[in-house]
């Protein structure tokens, strides 16, 4: 049972394209398990084309279409070949999700006592702050805030926070604005997270002295 | 182009126009769906910041996605301007990164075969689109100003806090009422 889903303007953000592209790894990882989110998203999408629909309609070169005509029949490129992936150890029963296909993803890093840290690099977003995390259970984490948007799905296991407990399929979202002090459950946790801004870790690692 | 003269398809005829291409390559389809996206494409993109030139280009080449992925296109789960939305979208943001470094590979394709089974019929998705676009006729102009820039604009908070003349702090929050406004969008309607 999922319960904690994106806030609506990420969602909005995200049928609009205007969401940061490590992000939009992460809001499409929880849609791809969440049908309430996948019927919200396809009304944002209706919104858009509604939008595009009532556009007043502008005139294209009068051969444009020709052109097009003329090009119907050249064969559709070949998408790029996925990375190799890294062979994650993970808890059994845990895949990662296909909105990670195309990622090139890093072997675990042990980054403290009880964390484990695996970059993940998008190929066509390399700049983006996209990483797993795998967590022991019962680490506490120091109270903290956020410097810019920061999106956490868990993908097994759990934690909670004074905003809720966390299962496998809901996405955390903090910014700025939020401060609170998470909890891994007993099992522990893995959870693919997003952050805005340069290459940094995420409230999760803080206790651990980085 | 064409000898098309005939009213502008509705949403039901587009969704039709779709599935025979999809089914026949019926180029004469085609070309109805040419004529009726093809400009409002190019209006969306030019209202986004895009020249001239290069949103002709996109056009066309959202036009021939059409062309090459009309098969994956299930008018029980959106209708025509839907699903040519999500594509317009794609390949604007494809171009954008390709603009930014060249020799970036391209993100994976749409997830259109990962798309859940929809139980709903073909007339309850046109009535949903149907009350989706009244919803949005309701709303103030602000509001539907809002909910434009949101979707046109590449940076649609910096652009709406320039616009309306905000500081960027109280753009999210206006966003989320003009969202909430639009219940619609956020409620099941089942």
């Amino acid at each position: 049972m999922i319960s904690h889903h994106p806030s609506p303007e990420t969602l909005l953000a995200h049928a609009a394209g205007t969401l940061l592209a490590g992000h939009t790894v992460v809001v499409v990882a929880h849609v791809q398990g969440c049908a309430h989110c996948q019927a919200a998203l396809t009304r944002m999408e209706a919104l858009g084309g509604a939008l595009m629909e009532d556009l007043a309609p502008e005139p294209l070169a009068a051969e444009a279409f020709a052109q097009v005509l003329a090009r119907l029949d050249e064969p559709a490129p070949k998408p790029p070949p996925p990375p190799r992936q890294t062979n994650l150890a993970l808890p059994s029963g845990l895949r990662l999700p296909v909105a990670l296909r195309g990622a090139q993803i890093g072997r675990w890093l042990r980054i403290g006592r009880g964390l484990r840290y695996s970059r993940v690099r998008l190929p066509w977003a390399p700049e983006q702050n996209v990483m797993l995390l795998k967590v022991a259970g019962g680490r506490k984490v120091l109270h903290h805030s956020h410097g810019g948007m920061e999106l956490t799905q868990v993908l097994w296991g759990g934690f909670h926070d004074e905003t809720g407990q966390y299962g496998p399929g809901d996405i955390g979202e903090a910014d700025e604005t939020t401060e609170h002090q998470p909890i891994a459950d007993p099992e522990g946790c893995v959870c693919l997270a997003s952050l805005e801004g340069g290459l940094r870790l995420p409230w999760f690692t803080r206790l651990l002295g980085w | 182009m064409t000898a098309l003269a005939s009213p502008p398809p509705d949403a039901d005829a587009l969704a039709a126009l779709i599935t025979q291409v999809a089914e026949t390559r019926d180029r004469q389809a085609y070309a109805a769906l040419f004529k009726h996206f093809a400009p409002r494409i190019m209006a969306y993109l030019r209202r986004g910041g895009m020249g001239a030139g290069e949103a002709e280009e996109l056009t066309q080449e959202v036009m021939l996605t059409l062309w090459r992925k009309a098969g994956y296109f299930d008018p029980l789960r959106a209708g025509a301007a839907t699903w040519l939305f999500a594509i317009v979208r794609n390949a604007r943001i494809d171009r954008a990164r390709r603009r930014r470094d060249a020799t970036l590979s391209g993100a994976p394709p749409l997830e259109e075969a990962d798309a859940a089974p929809s139980a709903e019929s073909m007339s309850l998705v046109t009535e949903r689109e149907a009350q989706l676009r009244s919803a949005l006729n309701s709303l103030s102009p602000e509001q539907k100003e809002i909910v434009q820039l949101s979707f046109f604009s590449d940076t649609p908070h910096a652009a709406i806090a320039s616009k309306l003349n905000l500081p960027l702090g109280t753009v999210k929050s206006r966003v989320r009422l003009a969202i909430a406004k639009l219940r619609i969008l956020l409620e099941d309607p089942s």
